[in-house]
């Protein structure tokens, strides 16, 4: 079966041809007490037995998590099966028939809040499938989830308009640090919100390239920090409690969800607890014989109070996977040159997928952006950074070709329609979209009421996160001819 | 029957030679191995020589050799993970361009009939194209992860900008650029060997290919282009490559190599059973199901694995060899 993950995770890989001794790489820690002789182990129907202390006490079996896989150099795509197991779609009609789940750490919980989180882009996916409007599409899907048990649908955003301003304001940050320093590592700063590349980077490229990802969580792990820690409060219920499902246009979205990163020792649990794909979601229809058209109407939640918007998909300027190197680039025009009313001009480089917009000033260019999709650009990008070649101050890298919309988990095109066409009219769709603007009244009140306002030690500590180059190992045994 | 005539054999490496490969004009080749050294090779008066030995270029075993087109430029690739390019603008042979990208080993590398364009594949089971894009400077075009396995041998089309590979897989795929979008594309997957696929050649009109593999057998394919004549199925706007003839029995372990002589029409195989063998296709052969003659077995080649052959591109029936015992051969075929 060829791998789901973005081409850029599939690089990642080392092989698949596993020798026999290196099946798992990853020790494991086994409690034991010291014995004189070594321990007499006896293979029985159930399971193994540990018998050297007289009496037969079963083995723990040993099972590698995610997170584990997450933070070893080997395999990667074995740990497909690991994922499987916990972000499936049949993990989630379980946790909605039982109201149980068991978290990565292998805890059972009892689940009161069962919230769903829909991202634009995979909506737009089965609006296009199912040729609904973006409108019905969402108030199907609503519907759909609901009649499957979710308490809550919610749209996402807030979290993309608390992505975006967090972003832009680390860059401001970014940009004062590199003229203080020109030495230091502080542009470009690279979008960080593609887990496919992330997951690259910390793989391949490790520390030579982290300094510049931006520590801006993506919109995902910070509709998990809202949903955890703010909503459950308003909802009387403890984080663990809830059960976090996030609607994502790529499976590279699983990973993100598992990184230890987001898991939160406090609240015992992880931001986002399941992560469902478009094709996901397709094949759940396919499998009860419905088109999303059958499903019951239903409608988003309202569940920030009387300043939120109404409730749906927003788009947003620039491009397909939220916008990124536009809404930096113009407030950074504006707060660092007084530039306001910028028009943005894209010139494709050397092929569409990799963009790019300057700003002048005075016939002097002062601000250089790029958007770079897919992993073919993502290596020239890397390759200039590490010939001290790059011009850019920002760069909106994707791991897919055309980005988000083009997601890895994204409805396949039907039989005779071509990939390309199938992006175009889902780019039209989004363009489409009420468009949204992050500075919100909602965004500024959950600043100064949740986070003890912009730039305080706890918007950083919620709304940011870190990156960890991950060592090679290389083994002889990996050798082949 | 033709015999393989010993011109000369070179001992110049330490360990395994893995490649060698002509120049374009035929004059100068360059051979790499495990040493990792490239070794260039000139015929003076009646010997062939070592006129250059570039080092430091590599830190690891060196795969690959590969002249560009025009001869001015050597790529070699190496399981560091590098492919380097040579040239001497400065006077002698130097380094002036890696192209790093691949996650671990890089087993081939290859110039397209341009010269503009550069294929490299490896143990991370991908292909990259990159373009040239200025002096020394090289872009990636494509990373194309069509394969599910490691990838051992890229070739391209003799004229055209088509790219095929080999794996692991047991496959061969072809790509193109889509124009589109400047990506290129998987184009077709050609299914037929029992086991690992290691090298690849085009003939001179690039109609068809001739493959070599773990199983023993090599294979050659005839693309048939959407109007085809024959009748035969073509799905959409690709040409369908079908399998029209399967040389077995004649090679008693696997066949490392395969090289289609462009001006003579000769196929010449590398086989781990030490033995180089020469075909020839039948004066009467049948350009849908085609036959091909052993026309000459030379045993003992070399005392362990031939791991290539290569034709001289001027068609004068020489032939490179070069084997695991260290050994680099050129042989004169005597009709």
């Amino acid at each position: 079966m060829a791998s789901r993950f973005s081409g850029a995770l599939q690089l990642t890989d080392l092989d698949d041809f596993i020798t026999p001794s290196q099946e798992c790489i990853k020790p494991v820690k086994i409690e034991k007490t010291k014995t004189k002789t070594g321990a007499k182990i006896k293979i029985g129907d159930d399971g193994y037995f540990d018998i050297s202390s007289g009496k037969e006490q079963k083995l723990q079996k040993v099972e590698i998590t995610l997170a584990d896989c997450l933070a070893c150099s080997g395999c990667i795509t074995s740990a497909e099966s690991v994922l499987v197991t916990r972000q499936s779609q049949e993990e989630l009609l379980r946790v909605f028939s039982e109201r149980k789940y068991t978290d990565n750490k292998g805890v059972t919980k009892n689940v009161s809040l069962v919230v769903i989180s829909l991202s634009p882009q995979p909506l737009l996916s089965l609006a296009t499938r199912y040729k609904l409007s973006p409108e019905d599409a969402t108030s199907k899907l609503a519907g759909y989830f609901k009649s499957l048990g979710a308490d809550l649908v919610l749209d996402m955003t807030i979290a993309e308009d608390l992505s975006l301003l967090e972003a832009q304001q680390e860059f401001l940050q970014r940009y004062q640090d590199q003229q203080n320093d020109p030495t230091s590592k502080n542009l470009p700063m690279l979008a960080s919100s593609c887990p496919g590349f992330v997951c690259y980077a910390e793989k391949t490229h490790g520390n030579f390239i982290l300094p510049y990802i931006s520590t801006t969580k993506s919109p995902q792990q910070i509709m998990g920090s809202l949903v955890k820690q703010y909503l459950s409060k308003t909802k009387e219920v403890t984080p663990g409690e809830v059960y976090h499902v996030t609607f994502m246009p790529c499976y590279d979205k699983k990973l993100e969800a598992s990184r230890e990163d987001f898991y939160s020792e406090m609240l015992n649990c992880h931001d986002v607890d399941c992560v469902i794909t478009a094709i996901e979601v397709e094949q759940m229809l396919g499998n009860s014989n419905m088109s999303l058209s059958d499903a019951p109407a239903g409608s988003l939640d309202a569940a920030w109070g009387a300043d939120e918007g109404p409730p749906g998909p927003r788009g947003r300027a620039g491009s397909g996977s939220g916008g990124y190197a536009d809404h930096i680039f113009v407030h950074a025009a504006q707060q660092l040159f007084g530039e306001s009313n910028v028009q943005l001009v894209y010139r494709n480089l050397r092929n569409p997928d990799f963009r790019e917009v300057t700003l002048e000033k005075d016939g002097k260019e002062v601000l250089r952006f790029a958007i770079a999709n897919g992993f073919r650009n993502i290596q020239n990008l890397v390759q200039k950074l590490k010939r001290g070649k790059s011009p850019y101050h920002y760069v909106e890298v994707m791991a897919c070709p055309s980005g988000c919309l083009n997601g890895g988990a994204q409805v396949r095109p039907v039989t005779g329609e071509s990939g390309r066409e199938l992006v175009l009219q889902l780019e039209a769709m989004y363009a489409a979209l009420p468009r949204a603007s992050p500075d919100t009244r909602l965004a500024k009140r959950l600043y100064s009421e949740w986070l003890d306002g912009k730039d305080s030690d706890k918007a950083k500590a919620i709304l940011h996160t870190g990156y960890h180059a991950v060592e090679k190992s290389d083994i002889a045994l990996n050798i082949k001819w | 029957m033709a015999r393989l005539e010993l011109v000369q054999s070179l001992n110049g490496h330490k360990g395994i030679v893995w490649n060698v490969s002509w120049h374009p004009q035929g004059k100068i080749f360059a051979s790499c191995g495990e040493d990792k050294t490239i070794k260039l090779w000139s015929n003076e008066g009646q010997e062939w020589i070592i006129k250059t030995v570039l080092v430091d270029g590599h830190q690891r075993t060196i795969r690959e050799v590969a002249w560009s087109p025009c001869g001015n430029f050597l790529a070699s690739a190496s399981f560091d993970a590098t492919t380097a390019i040579w040239d001497k603008k400065s006077g002698q042979f130097e380094c002036n361009a890696t192209l790093e990208g691949h996650e671990n080993e890089v087993k081939s590398v290859a110039w397209s009939s341009s010269g503009q364009l550069l294929a490299t594949c490896g143990r991370d089971k991908s292909v990259w194209v990159w373009e040239v894009a200025g002096e020394d400077e090289y872009e990636c075009e494509s990373v194309l992860n069509a394969h599910n396995q490691d990838v051992k041998k890229v070739a391209w089309h003799p004229t055209s900008d088509v790219l095929a590979s080999a794996s692991y897989d047991n496959t061969v795929k072809m790509y193109k650029e889509d124009p589109a979008d400047n990506d290129w594309t998987c184009i077709a997957t050609l299914q037929s060997h029992e086991s690992t696929v290691w090298s690849l050649a085009f003939d001179k009109t690039g109609e068809r290919l001739a493959t070599c593999s773990d199983d023993r057998t090599v294979k050659i394919w005839k693309e048939y282009k959407p109007d085809n004549q024959e009748g035969v199925i073509v799905t959409g706007r690709e040409s369908t490559w079908k399998c029209v003839c399967t040389l077995s029995g004649f090679h008693t372990r696997c066949i490392y190599d395969i090289a289609w002589c462009h001006k003579t029409g000769l196929l010449a195989t590398a086989c781990g059973d030490d033995i180089i063998r020469i075909f020839k296709e039948s004066e009467d052969s049948d350009p849908n199901a085609p036959t091909f003659e052993l026309i000459c077995t030379k045993l003992d080649a070399h005392s362990q694995d031939v791991n290539c052959v290569t034709w001289n591109p001027i068609g004068n029936q020489e032939l490179l060899s070069c084997s695991d015992n260290g050994e680099i051969k050129i042989w004169k075929l005597m009709e």
